[in-house]
Parts: C-alpha cells; structure tokens; sequence
C-alpha cells in the first residue's frame, strides 16, 4: 500500500513539476487515438448509419433491376414478387434518367423513381421535410438536395420541365448520394446521379415526353434478410439483363465515399503516434540527467529498481491513458461528420466498438512506453553514486568529426559537433521532419488527383465530395501532424541549447559571438534535417503508392521539391528564435551555475 | 645550530670547513647568508660543553681549518636525544595579540591598520619565499623546506585574517552602539 | 602613468544586482588600472564581489555605471559581437571549473580560440602543441579532460588562455579546485608567465596565488579596501626566513 502512495506522490509531483511536458504528451496521444479510432470506426458507423436508414424506410432486401423494358421484363419481375421467400415488394416502378437542373443552373444528372402516393410495404422513403410526391411535385433525396443546395418549395426543372420540390426524404434502397443510379441506361454503367421521386403518371410522362431511358426496378423483402444472397444466386434470369443488389451490395457501396478515408485516418495515427513518440522522447531525453538523479535518490533511500521503474512509467502510462480516454471522446464526437460525408443516410452512431477502443489504448500505451523505455532503463541500471552525481553524459570522442570540423567556419563547427554529441536526437529530428514531408507530398498528391465533378457530363459546379472529403482530412491530418513536428523541432532546439548551454558559454568566453552560437544551434537541427527531407519524398510516394489507386497521378516533381525546401526553410526559421534566446543568455551566470 | 651540527659529526669526524660546505650544500639558497665564522663560534661552544674534541693534525702549523672535530660519547648521546625529541618551535602569536589589545584598549593606535600593515609585511615574506621556491628545480631539499616557510606563512596570513575580522566587528559595534 | 600603456582600466565601475532600493551593489564605485606587464591580484571574502568585477573586465557582464577600457578601447559600450572579438584577441579566461569543452581533447580545447580567430589549422596546431609544451603537457595533448588531474585540467586552460597571446589573462580562482600539489604547479607557470611580462588580473582567495603578484589590491563589499605593491621590496635575505640569522 505504501509504495503505491508513494508512486502516487512521485507521479502527481512530476507531473507539476514538468506541466508543459504533461500537456504535450496527453495532446499528442489525444490526437494520435483520436485519429486512429476515427479511422477504424468509419465502417461500423457507416453500416449502422445504413441499417438504420433501412429500418426506417422499410428498405428491401433485394433490388432487381432492368435496363430493358417491355412485356418478358415486366412478367420477369413480376414473377420474381411470386417467389416463396418473398413476403413483400413494391414495384416493379420505373427509373428514369434525365438531367436536372436548379435556378442557379447548377445541373446534375439524375434518375427518377416513379412512386405511388401512398408508400407501400417496402421502400418506403422516410420524409425529412415536406410532403411526399404528389402529381406535378418531386421529392429529392436528401444528399443530393443538400449537394444542390435546394429546399422544399423551391423549383427544380427536369429534363426541360419545372417542377416544385415538395419533399426531402432518404430511402435505404439505393447507395448514397451520388451513387443513386445502380445501373446506367440499358444497364450499362451508371453516371454520379442524384434521386429524384415522382408519381408513377408524372414519371411516365416524363419519360415519354422526351423518350428518355428507362429502367424498370423491383424492390423485394425476403422471410430471411440474410439470405438475400442465395436468392439472387438462384433467380438470376439468363434470357434477361436483370441485375440484382442485395441490402449488402448497397451498404457496401456506401464505403465507396470513405475508401481513401480509412488509411488517411490509420495511417496519419500511425504517423501522430510516431511524432508524439520522438517529441516526448525528445523531452524525455532531455531530463534524462534529472531523472537518472531522481532515480540514484529512490535507490539512496531504499527504493527497488522495479519501483523506479514503476514510478516512470506510470506517469507517462497515466497521461497517455488519459489522452487516449480524450481522443476516444472526441473520436465518438466527431465520427458521424466524418463518416457520413452526405446526407443521404440518418440516424446515431453508434458507439466505438471494444476493438477500436483496444486498438487506439494499445497505441496510447505503446507510445507511453516507447518514448520511456531508454530513461527508465537507464535510470535503473546507474549505480547510485553514480546517479547522484550525475551530469551530462560522458561524451565519446570522434577525431574524424574534429579533423572535418576544423575546414568549417564556425557555426557550422559547433552545430556539427552538437549534432555529433547528441547522434540520438539527430535521429529524432530526421524522423521528425521526415514525417512532415511524408505528409505534405501525400497532401499535395491528393490535390494533384485529377476528379470528376458530379454535375452534369462531370461538371465541378457539383463539387466530387469523395475528393473533397478526403482533401479535407488529409488537410486536418497534415496541419496536426505539422503542429506535432513544429512543436518537436523547438522542443529539441531548446533541449539542445539547454544542455550545451556549458559549452556554449565557455565558447563565448573564447570569443565566439552570440549570433555564431544561434546559428550554430539552428545548424545542429538542420544538419539532420536535411536528410529527413530528402528522404520523406520517395518515403511518401512509397507509402501512397501502397494505397492509392493504380492510375493515381504522382504531383510535379517541382511541388515535392518545393515541399521539401518549405519544410527546411521552416526548421531554419523554427530553430532561430531558441536559438537566439539561448545564445543571449548572460556568459557569466551561466557559468557561475554550472560550477555551482 | 648546535644540535644540527652535531649531528653532521655523528657520521665522521669532520673539517670546520667542510661542515659549512654540508649546511650550506643543504640548505640551497637559504644558507648563503650564513658565514663560517658563525660554525666556528659554535664549534667552540660544544668543545667547551666538552660535546665535541678537537683534533689537530701531527706536524702541521696551528690553523684553524687545519683541525678535525668529532664527537665525544657525551656529544653522542646528546644527538641521541636530539633526533628522539619531539620538541616543535611554538609559534610566537600572543605578542602579536598582545599588541592588538593594548593599542585597542589605550586607543594608541586602529587594531585593523596594525593588521593590515603585518599582512602587508607577511605578503611580501611570502613572496619572496614562493619566488625561491618556484626557482628551485623540483625536488631539491631547499624547494621543500621553503615550501614549508611558504605554508606557515599563508597559516600566518590566515590568522591575521582573522584577526582582522574580529577586529573589524568590535569597530561596527562601538559605531553601532 | 599613462592611459595607453594601462592594458586594463575601470573608472567609477559600479554593477548592482537586483533592482531598486533592494538591489546589492557587487561593484561599488572601483577605479583600477593595470599596467602592461602587471600581475595583479584581488583578494576578499566571498561575495565581496571579486568574480564580477573579473567578469566586467573581460566584458561577460555589463557595468551598471562606470566605463571599462581594455587595451585602449572602451568595452562597456561594445556590441555582444565586438566584445567577442575583443575577447578573441585580448583576453583570455581561466576558471575555477575549468570549463574545458568535455568532448575535445587537451590539444583541440586549446586550438579552439585560435581557430576562432581565424588562424589556419596548421598554425593552430601548432601554438596549441607550443603552449602544451610550456605547460607541461605535450604527453597529454590527445587526452580527453575527464583523462586529465585537476591540475592538467587547468594547465590546459591556461594554455587554451594564452594561445591568441591576449593582452591579458583574467583568471578566476585558478586554483580553487586544486591541491597543494597541483597549485605550485600552476604557479610555477604563472611565475614564469609573469616575468615574460604577461598581463594578469587574478582573482582568489589563496595566499599563495596572490603572493605571486606584483600588486595585490583586498575587496570588501564591491569596494577596494587595500593596495599592496608586493614587487620590488625585498626585505631581508631568505635566510631570514628561516631564522638562521641573527
């Protein structure tokens, strides 16, 4: 019981002690878990969004369609309502396609359903304003009416007719917006469509009036939902192009929107974690000398190696734990927006599974341990003694770098030899400023893509949501994964001149002036920087490549460089105010304290 | 003197002169100013305190370099119980204190002015006894035994700092009070 | 005595640390001239404010008042970058620490303010290898500082100090952390550093440090108290030191 105080004490004391510390690590694992259960979240709440549209709109097990029509289709489908497994349908109703245009001339290709009055037993569109179709009114479908930006009581002209939009609703019967068509006409392949409802005399004028294509479709509900499988496999007609969706089909077709959207979110939180991973061991690394004493002081007094270790790692675990509990909550919070890009879909989300929730404390609880691995078991292996004295570490001599350092002018020396005493954390920077670059060229290669507006013929006046979206995440992802590394890249500037402020300071003694130690501290974090750079271009290609498509365009080779330079030019810049703050700390105090 | 010299004859009967040449050869730089004559008063002393006996050699005129000394078993015991002692020469500060307290109580003159004038005087002995030291190659008999006059001298210098110290409190609490 | 040949002088030189009515005066009003060739030495208690007047001098701290001139120029109004070259030329440190660059051996501590300088390589090395020489090092010149005795260690500061020939050496106890052993060591060089006409202002609080000086002025509270000519007055003769006389 009393150890358990103890470390209690110990922690809560540390943690007071280092608030800044504390603040970064419970941020950086809050966005790394936030984004990683975001990620994985994105398909349970995306089928729960669609099973519960479905049970609201009664939505059929099976969809069969037909890009002919005629007499054989018609009995065709009509035989299909006979089958022994059916216990409901609705149809067969027509699907027109035309092209609907709004009063500000936004146009969209749309197909049109022609529905009776009075909804039947399955395929019952749930109204979400307005009223349902009567003759001479539409009803849109809510994702397409909010990409169009149209309410009820506004007019719509379809195909060359204007029309009232008298209703919104959702139907769980088609994918979302704009995957509203299924099949294209005559069963060819469809066109990014929005829905529209008319009454079953409306659609058949319409369709006549300008010999429009027609499909014809049959929305079945089966005894068993799950075999809907077995159903279509059994019924498929040979004689007849009959296509048939299952509830599965379209829900799966609902993860279409969200295919980039999942690794963007997985594999930003892997890239979070790893920047949280190198800022805290950065951090870490630089209380080092602390915490070794701190641990030499435990072991004075009597404290076990194990409960040294405890200590350590239980208030990184603590604040990891709690970041992650706070990156669940926003995760919970924000998962609808995200994975529900159109309106084409209502109700809650569900909660995170107990998979997600694992999988992001996993995380939360790797980079804890990671970034405390090397202090603590540093910490328990000094000896005491040695611990209670301890300072910098014992530096090794490198007469290679002294022979090449002694060519250089002097702020390149001294950033040269302070990147050389401290191999470790050049690495840390590297790894740092290679992530940035990963992001930005997975950025740039985003907005590179070319994309098909979803207005008419691929019109940009209806914005690609798929490619919005996920621009728009990647944004998000990259902006967090850049405070992370701007953040890292002070934090390691300032450590570095904080540990060499000793040297720096017998430096100026000899004659070297403030503005050599500023640029050379700023060297030290560019040196390793630089290969960073370079080598986060081809790692960020590489690791798209593993996701994109196979056509995807790769951006000019001109914006990677460019990425590259930002980034460089930014460390510079990032490094040069603690720098500067450091090297014009007064030469005699710093001195006076460290003989002291 | 008398007890050094003795000692020098215990190993062999010995010339005045040569005796001198050993102290001075000795002593280094510190043994300049001693003259021989101040080894033949000396020598005389213990011949007559019948320590030592002067042997004159056979056929040769009576000159004083010409005689040999050694030592009678008087003089040898007495070299017996000079290396057994443990005598130390006690460092003469009460008359320094003294001298303190009494201008202090008379008001003959400020304890703090008398302190730093001996200081001044004890700097500059120091001085002198570092600057022979530091020009004795290392290891030479005389660097260590100014070494030594060196190291009770800043002993010195330390106590008067002391001294100036306690001195400077009793001035703060007579303006003071 | 004129001003050009005093390679060091402090007029009305006052620093106070801390503000107000409640800051302390470290430095109180001292006016100090070195003259080429001089070593002098400060003495006091601690606290009396010794270091900071040292620290004025090479211009790591700046005066509350007064005005500091080192070789001819006044430094109190320099910019931190003229004041580095200043202390590149003309000045050079030892400490009571050392402060020796830990992952540089012996030789390259050395050659670091000439390089500094702007010297070449070459002609680093070698006044680095000459210095060591002078010190007593050259066996030691690739060992790393935690190789090296307390002794070594200052040696090495004190050739790192003297390797751009600075019109002055500002030594701050220097022999602070040694023993009696390494002192006279030390002292043996600035001895003979001394009587090559090297400029020195020490500060300590050892006797024997101060009794190398030809001048040696006592500190109390921030303010000159005494000033000793030691050089040039000898006594007595050594043998008076030893009581054979008389």
């Amino acid at each position: 019981m009393g150890s358990i105080v103890l470390v209690v004490r110990l922690v809560l004391a540390d943690v007071r002690r280092h608030k800044v510390q504390a603040a970064m690590l419970l941020l950086a694992v809050t966005v790394a878990t936030a984004t990683m259960a975001l990620g994985l979240s994105l398909r349970g709440v995306s089928d729960a969004l669609y099973e519960q549209t479905r049970a609201a709109t009664a939505g059929p097990d099976v969809v069969a369609l037909s890009g002919d029509t005629g007499p054989a289709v018609t009995s065709a489908l009509a035989s299909l309502a006979n089958e022994p497994e059916v216990i409901a349908h609705h149809g067969p109703y027509r699907i027109v396609y035309a092209d609907l245009t709004t009063r500000d001339s936004t146009s969209s290709p749309v197909v049109v359903q022609g529905f009776g009055e009075t909804p039947g037993a399955v395929n019952r569109p749930l109204l979400t304003s307005g009223q349902w179709v009567r003759s001479g009114g539409t009803v849109l479908e809510r994702g397409f009416a909010t990409a169009l930006g149209v309410g009820v009581g506004d007019r719509v002209t379809i195909a060359g007719r204007s029309y009232p939009v008298v209703g919104i609703a959702v139907t769980a019967a088609t994918s979302i917006y704009p995957w509203a068509a299924q099949i294209g006409p005559g069963g060819g392949p469809g066109d990014y469509s929005g829905l529209a409802w008319m009454t079953r005399s409306d659609a058949r004028a319409l369709a006549s009036s300008q010999d429009l294509p027609v499909a014809l479709a049959l929305d079945v509900k089966l005894r068993d939902p799950a075999t809907a499988q077995a159903f279509l496999d059994a019924h498929r007609v040979s004689t007849l192009r009959v296509n048939f969706h299952t509830w599965q089909f379209t829900a799966e077709q609902d993860m279409v929107i969200l295919r980039d959207t999942q690794p963007i979110l997985v594999v930003g939180s892997w890239l979070l974690s790893f920047l949280a991973i190198t800022g805290v061991a950065a951090l870490a690394a630089g209380r080092a000398v602390e915490q070794t004493r701190r641990a030499g002081l435990l072991k004075a007094v009597g404290a076990t190696p194990g409960l040294i270790a405890t200590v350590l790692l239980t208030e990184y675990l603590a604040l990891a734990l709690v970041g992650d509990a706070l990156g669940l909550v926003i995760a919970r919070l924000t998962v609808p927006a995200i994975a529900s890009p159109t309106a084409s879909r209502i109700g809650d989300a569900v909660g995170l599974t107990g998979a997600t929730v694992a999988a992001a404390t996993v995380l939360a609880v790797a980079v804890a341990v990671l970034s405390t691995l090397r202090p603590t078991l540093r910490a328990m292996r000094t000896a005491t003694v040695t611990a209670l004295t301890a300072t910098a570490h014992q530096p090794r001599h490198r007469p290679w770098l002294t022979a090449l350092s002694a060519l250089l002018p002097t702020p390149l020396l001294l950033g040269l030899r302070l990147t050389a005493r401290r191999p470790g954390r050049a690495v840390l920077q590297a790894c740092s400023t290679a992530t940035t670059v990963i992001a930005i060229v997975a950025l740039l290669t985003l907005y590179a893509q070319p994309e098909r507006g979803y207005g008419l013929d691929g019109s940009s006046a209806l914005p690609n949501l798929r490619g919005e979206h996920d621009r728009r995440l990647m944004l998000a992802v990259t902006i967090l994964l850049i405070s992370l590394a701007v953040v890292n890249t002070i934090t390691l500037t300032w450590t570095t001149a904080m540990e060499a402020r000793a040297n720096t300071a017998i430096a100026r003694t000899l004659g070297a002036t403030p503005g050599q130690i500023a640029a050379g501290l700023s060297t030290a974090q560019l040196l390793p920087s630089l290969p960073g750079a370079i080598i986060g271009v081809p790692l960020g290609i590489g690791l798209l490549s593993l996701f994109a498509a196979r056509n995807a365009t790769e951006p000019p080779s001109s914006w990677m460089l460019g990425a590259a330079l930002a980034t460089l030019l930014a460390t510079a810049a990032l490094t040069a105010l603690p720098a500067r703050l450091a090297a014009r700390r007064p030469v005699a105090q710093t001195l006076s304290a460290e003989t002291a | 003197m008398q007890d050094a010299v003795l000692a020098m004859l215990a190993k062999e009967p010995s010339h005045g002169y040569h005796l001198h040449a050993r102290l001075r050869h000795s002593l280094g730089p510190l043994g300049e100013s001693m003259n021989r004559g101040q080894i033949y008063v000396t020598l005389a002393r213990l011949e007559r305190a019948g320590l030592v006996v002067c042997e004159r050699a056979d056929g040769l005129p009576e000159r004083p370099e010409r005689k040999v000394y050694a030592l009678t078993p008087a003089g040898q015991e007495r070299v017996a119980a000079w290396l057994a002692e443990v005598g130390w020469p006690k460092p003469d500060l009460a008359e320094f204190y003294l001298k303190l307290a009494a201008a202090a109580a008379a008001r003959l003159a400020d304890p703090v002015e008398l302190v730093a004038a001996q200081r001044r005087e004890l700097l500059r002995r120091l001085r002198e006894a570092q600057q022979a030291a530091l020009a004795e190659p290392a290891g030479s008999g005389a660097g260590l035994l100014l070494e030594g006059v060196a190291l009770r001298l800043q002993a010195d210098l330390r106590w008067l700092e002391a001294c100036e110290r306690a001195w400077s409190k009793v001035d703060d609490e007579v303006e003071g009070g | 005595m004129n001003v050009s040949s005093a390679a060091v002088r402090a007029c009305g030189l006052v620093k106070t640390h801390g503000q107000g009515q409640s800051g302390v005066r470290a430095v109180d009003e001292v006016d100090l001239e070195v003259p080429q060739g001089q070593m002098l030495a400060v003495m006091g208690p601690s606290g009396c404010g010794k270091s900071t007047l040292l620290h004025l001098l090479g211009g790591l701290e700046r005066p509350t008042g007064g005005e500091v001139w080192v070789a001819g120029r006044r430094i109190d109004t320099l910019s931190e970058r003229a004041l580095a070259r200043l202390r590149r030329r003309s000045v050079g440190f030892i400490f009571q620490a050392f402060h020796l660059v830990e992952e540089l051996s012996a030789a390259e501590n050395v050659e670091l303010p000439a390089l500094l300088a702007g010297r070449s390589r070459r002609e680093a090395r070698r006044r680095a290898s000459l210095l060591l020489e002078r010190v007593g090092l050259a066996d030691r010149a690739r060992h790393l500082p935690s190789q090296l005795s307390g002794g070594q260690r200052q040696r090495v500061a004190l050739a790192r100090a003297l390797v751009n020939d600075p019109l002055v050496v500002l030594a701050d106890e220097p022999t602070g952390n040694l023993d009696t052993a390494a002192t006279f060591d030390v002292l043996r060089i600035f001895e003979e550093l001394r009587s090559a006409g090297q400029t020195f202002v020490i500060v300590t609080h050892d006797e024997r440090v101060a009794a190398t000086a030809d001048r040696l002025v006592s500190m109390r509270d921030g303010m000159f108290v005494d000033d000793t000519r030691l050089a040039g007055s000898h006594t007595r003769g050594l043998g008076g030191l030893i009581g054979l006389e008389g």
